[in-house]
């Protein structure tokens, strides 16, 4: 239809019906929440089902200023001049981005390539001794990942064993061989990264960058001006005001330990701390979790949550539940205890937590930009922070913390901004809220535990407040790996499925290979696939991934609905032939 | 699970109508008992009046001892067994004696796949997986003794172990489902009637309304002097010793599959094949990287190449190419084929119709020439994968028995193959879209070298590709060669069996860091074929 919002470079595709499902299924949770109300004058495009309406009002959450900007995007159109009003005022840069992480990677191209002007601040020299801003590839994912590879060859050592392998001692591992051999491979990464954004036009200045106005930053003594100021320096982890906390380590601290800890406790339950649980377990360390909540991962589906801790308790990892950190103790043979409410652990040679967020010394506050309590930086739906011309993507807003959302957030940002084709402004933020929210609330995301994590889509508590009636679809194998290996391994999987369409509009799993899996299917959800149309796909044989194909029988049925059950036998009996 | 006469009324009688199950297709069946209330379907009422009821309809039960007799309880015959007894039909299913290494007289129930194929053979992929993989740990700063034993025959031991297991499990399957298991082997005698040739040589005679034969195939043997010397992949996963030298001759997917397997495990491994790269069939900038990666892991490729004489020696086997090349062996590995089991089971007396591989040919619906006589899986010779069988018996059960007809549909099936690193395709080869779509076409591409091998220092690359029709955007086909290829496509499968566009891989957030994520960063076109530019002709 002439009407979709699609744009070129991104190549994110809202036909018209997908807009009006979109809108209709999320009627009650989205649309009542930004009190969205749609006018019938503006609904000239047949998407919009006659009940809803969209106007100015609707953006009644937004301040006049913004909603102004949001409503007139033409405004922002590629010239870094201000063209609405009495006083034209020139900027050095339409866009200045502070940190060069991938989500800023990606918006930056994005929007040089609508013919903005942009400049990028990073401070990256030497990369990975000093506190560098690019959370993804120098702090984040990929040392992260590699240290994940390493440490999952202890278990492929064991596995091994039960393939006819033996060793006539059992292997260990060399500390500053990794570290000597991931630090390397960073460098040449960080150089990749910076090309990148040469080669698009950006233009890259090196230092660190601090907000000193809506419209100027502050290099290291040099002022920039902007029509926009982006933050993205990533999450960095925070750690609480106890005694002891000078003993403390964090986990980019944790990414470049000089020796291998004998002894770790990791306080945390999100994803970070698991992977590093995960990390130093495979590494041979002795690891203790602690956790303030009963479970690790909130957020996560509940029997993803249970099955991960599960899973890792049997690699040997020993969580601490409910037990919030009071003081970090050094002993006098230099080994730290850890005072928790519940008692003390004695032995450790690390301390790590890997809790919170800081956003201190980029001048946030004194411009103005709210933080919320962890020092994550509020933004709107429109990753615009309470300043308007200042916007946030990425770890830094505490949206969901996993880098390629930082990604999507960056590309929507860029078009917001910059995109300049003639396309009805109130048509272009409706997509946009819709772009963000469906980008946002189905982005597949991994978590690097062992085993990981994949999911993509709803968990089944978010699934049964959309939707009322689902559909539970659960397996729990012993993966055919274990069977040989005699480790207790095993794979769980998770689909949940709206009754009433039979859309698939979940999908979890924690075994070998989640992260990889979960991509795939990622598209079939985005794409709105139902489970007739999984069923009909034939697997591949003999690999994990096949059993979310050939799930027949539901292991759960919720129905919340007040509608009763004909029409639900109903919609299954017309998907099922 | 919806029967098509579960949901409907009489059209007469005008009560409710299900929309869905009266697109016209359905009528009601003149000889349904209870025919007032139920439906079937026309397509293939006029086939089913001639021979058929309803399940369940008490005067015609009798008349047979079993509704369905299947002979062969591999993938397609266990899934079609159990699924019919579900519809609630009488089964009874004969399998020949379980033994590792198939012939006319052993197989098992399980079949191949289970016994002789997938499954002992992914797990010999993951046994020689370690090898490298503990080279590469190496670099990662794990110390590891310079001599790393392997013991094959630890690992032939768990294998076997495994697959009696599993053995076990498909024999408690079909009688969890209520079907009668019969040890022997099954012939046609006629066209409702069946006899099983017991161990002891006794013969068993059943009548059956329908009979499907899933039967399998099995691998043959090139006519070379010297063929007796060689081996086929059913005794390549249960040799005694590992053989140190190995020729294979073959370009399949068995072929490439089991000199992988070899070379992990550190076996000296010849493979000749007649065309110029291995894999025929498949995408051929594929074949290409997996012919580097065989090379690159230090396999000695052959191409253009057969074998015309195999000797026995004391040092082994002497092994004469086409090219005069001589190659010394322990074992020789003919990964030449497979042919359907269909030479003992009397199809012809009853006027079953064979191609010339000695397939059974069948309609749409499985069905062979004569309409009591179904047929599925390899010995159709149709698209000889586990997957297919078991979803060729799904709908054989759904069509028969579930009142509702079903075809398989073959289009978009994704298949691995388990070399080392694996391949794994779904939908057209770029040389199949080229010939196959009347548009231009955008092909995809992205190669890299996977983040494990940063450090491992490993040369090999990761090849991702899409091949996407431009006027329609659909993405045609997919494939990648690399780490976790086989996992990563099962759900690229989903997509582009249900059309996807490229637009919405593109609109796909990737996860971060992952091979898997290439699949939805594919901005720039690698290149294009205009629709004009294409050869017209195979000339």
């Amino acid at each position: 239809m002439a009407t979709s919002l699609s744009t070129p470079k991104l190549g994110t595709i809202f036909s018209s019906s997908t807009l009006q499902t979109f809108l209709y299924r999320h009627k009650f949770s989205v649309l009542n929440r930004s009190s969205l109300t749609i006018n019938p004058q503006s609904a000239s495009s047949c998407c919009y089902s006659s009940s809803f309406n969209f106007s100015k009002k609707t953006l009644g959450f937004l301040s006049d200023h913004r909603r102004h900007d949001v409503l007139i995007p033409r405004r922002f159109a590629a010239r870094a001049e201000s063209t609405n009003g009495a006083e034209p005022r020139h900027y050095d840069f339409d866009l200045f981005t502070i940190g060069a992480g991938s989500g800023v990677v990606r918006a930056s191209r994005f929007a040089a390539n609508f013919g903005a002007s942009i400049a990028v601040v990073s401070s990256c020299l030497p990369p990975y001794l000093r506190r560098p801003p690019e959370e993804c590839v120098l702090r984040g994912c990929v040392p992260k990942k590699l240290q994940v590879y390493a440490s999952n060859y202890s278990h492929e050592f064991e596995e091994s064993l039960g393939f006819g392998w033996s060793y006539n001692s059992e292997p260990t591992h060399d500390w500053s061989t990794l570290m000597a051999n991931k630090n390397a491979e960073l460098q040449r990464l960080t150089g990749i990264y910076k090309n990148i954004l040469n080669n698009a036009g950006v233009k890259l200045i090196e230092g660190r960058g601090k907000i000193v106005d809506p419209h100027t930053v502050d290099v290291d003594g040099k002022l920039y001006t902007a029509w926009n100021i982006l933050v993205s320096v990533g999450g960095r982890p925070s750690i609480p005001d106890i005694p002891g906390r000078e003993y403390v380590i964090d986990s980019d601290a944790a990414l470049d330990l000089e020796s291998k800890p004998t002894k770790i406790a990791i306080v945390g339950g999100g994803y970070i701390a698991l992977e590093f649980a995960g990390i130093f377990n495979g590494l041979q360390s002795d690891v203790h979790v602690f956790i303030r909540q009963k479970k690790v991962l909130r957020g996560f589906d509940e029997e993803i949550r249970d099955f991960v801790a599960e899973q890792m308790s049997l690699k040997g990892i020993e969580f601490h539940t409910e037990e919030s950190p009071q003081a970090v103790i050094k002993s006098a043979d230099g080994s730290f205890s850890l005072k928790t409410n519940k008692g003390t652990t004695d032995g450790f040679s690390h301390v790590m937590f890997a809790t919170g967020l800081n956003t201190k010394n980029l001048g946030l506050v004194t411009v103005g930009v709210k933080l919320d309590k962890n020092g994550a930086i509020l933004v709107d739906e429109y990753s615009r922070t309470s300043v308007p011309s200042i916007w946030a993507v990425g770890d830094v807003t505490d949206r969901m913390n996993l880098t390629p959302v930082a990604l999507m957030e960056g590309g929507a940002l860029a078009k917001t901004l910059f995109a300049n084709e003639p396309t009805k402004p109130d048509f272009r933020t409706i997509g946009l809220i819709v772009y963000l929210l469906i980008v946002l609330r189905a982005a597949p995301s991994a978590v690097f535990s062992r085993p990981p994590i994949g999911q993509v889509g709803l968990n089944e508590q978010q699934a049964i407040e959309e939707y009322g009636d689902i559909d539970v679809y659960t397996a729990n194998f012993r993966p055919l790996k274990a069977t040989l290996s005699g480790l207790p391994d095993r794979v769980f999987m998770k689909l949940i499925v709206s009754a009433k369409t039979n859309q698939v509009v979940g999908l979890h799993m924690c075994g070998e290979d989640s992260a990889e899996i979960v991509q795939g299917f990622a598209v079939a959800i985005k794409a709105g696939l139902t489970k007739m149309q999984f069923d009909s796909t034939v697997g591949v044989h003999p690999i994990s991934a096949e059993e979310f194909v050939t799930m027949r029988t539901p292991t759960r049925k919720i129905r919340n609905s007040s509608s009763g059950g004909k029409t639900d036998s109903e919609a299954k009996a017309a998907a099922g032939v | 699970m919806a029967r098509c006469g579960d949901a409907v009324f009489c059209v007469f009688c005008g009560v409710q109508r299900n929309r869905h199950f009266c697109r016209g297709k359905f009528s009601f069946n003149p000889f349904d008992s209870r025919r007032s209330y139920r439906y079937t379907c026309l397509v293939i009422m006029s086939r089913k009046m001639l021979i058929d009821g309803d399940v369940g309809n008490g005067s015609e039960e009798d008349l047979y001892d079993f509704d369905l007799f299947v002979i062969g309880a591999g993938s397609g015959g266990t899934r079609a067994s159990r699924f019919s007894a579900q519809y609630g039909a009488k089964v009874g299913v004969c399998e020949l004696p379980f033994h590792p290494v198939s012939s006319e007289v052993v197989g098992g129930v399980g079949g191949t796949c289970v016994i002789r194929g997938c499954v002992p053979k992914k797990i010999l992929v993951y046994g020689a997986t370690f090898g490298p993989e503990i080279q590469d740990a190496k670099e990662y700063g794990w110390q590891v003794n310079e001599n790393v034993d392997f013991d094959w025959k630890k690992l032939l031991h768990k294998k076997t172990e495994e697959i009696v297991r599993l053995n076990g499990v498909y024999k408690r399957l079909l009688s969890n489902a209520g079907v009668k298991l019969f040890e022997g082997e099954g012939r046609v005698v006629g066209p409702n009637e069946v006899e099983v040739i017991q161990l002891d040589g006794t013969k068993l005679s059943y009548s059956a309304k329908h009979i499907l034969i899933a039967t399998g195939s099995r691998a043959q043997r090139p006519d070379i002097p010297g063929q007796e010397l060689a081996i086929t992949s059913d005794e390549a996963l249960s040799l005694d010793e590992l053989p140190k030298r190995v020729v294979v001759l073959g370009g399949g997917y068995i072929a490439v599959e089991f000199a992988s397997i070899w070379r992990g495990m550190g076996s000296t491994v010849n493979l000749c094949f007649r065309k110029e790269l291995p894999l025929r069939g498949f995408d051929d900038e594929m074949r290409a990287l997996v012919a580097r990666n065989l090379e690159g892991r230090g396999i000695i490729l052959h191409p253009q190449t057969t074998l015309t004489q195999l000797v026995k020696t004391e040092d082994g086997i002497k092994v004469t190419t086409d090219h005069g090349e001589e190659l010394m062996a322990d074992v020789v590995l003919f990964a030449t084929g497979r042919i359907p089991n269909t030479k003992r089971l009397n199809l012809q007396s009853v006027g079953v119709e064979l191609d010339r591989t000695g397939a059974v040919k069948v309609d749409e619906y499985s069905r062979t020439n004569v309409p009591s006589i179904w047929a599925i899986g390899d010995v159709t010779n149709r698209m000889n994968l586990t997957p297919v069988a078991l979803m060729e018996g799904t709908m054989f059960a759904k069509t028969v028995f579930g009142n509702e007809p079903s075809k398989p549909d073959h289009s978009n099936v994704p298949c691995a193959v388990f070399c080392i690193p694996p391949l794994s395709v779904v939908g057209l080869s770029e040389e199949q879209a080229i010939e196959q779509l009347s548009g231009d076409i955008l092909v995809f591409t992205s190669t890299f070298n996977p983040m494990k091998n940063t450090i491992s220092g490993r040369q090999e690359k990761t090849l991702m590709k899409l091949i996407v029709s431009a006027e329609t955007d659909k993405v045609v086909g997919a494939s990648m060669c690399g780490p976790d290829a086989a996992e990563i496509m099962q759900g690229i499968a989903i997509a582009i069996k249900c059309g996807a566009t490229k637009a919405q891989f593109d609109s796909t957030v990737g996860i971060h860091p992952s091979s898997a994520e290439e699949f939805v960063t594919m901005r720039s076109v690698t290149r294009r074929i205009a629709a004009a530019g294409k050869p017209k002709t195979n000339l």
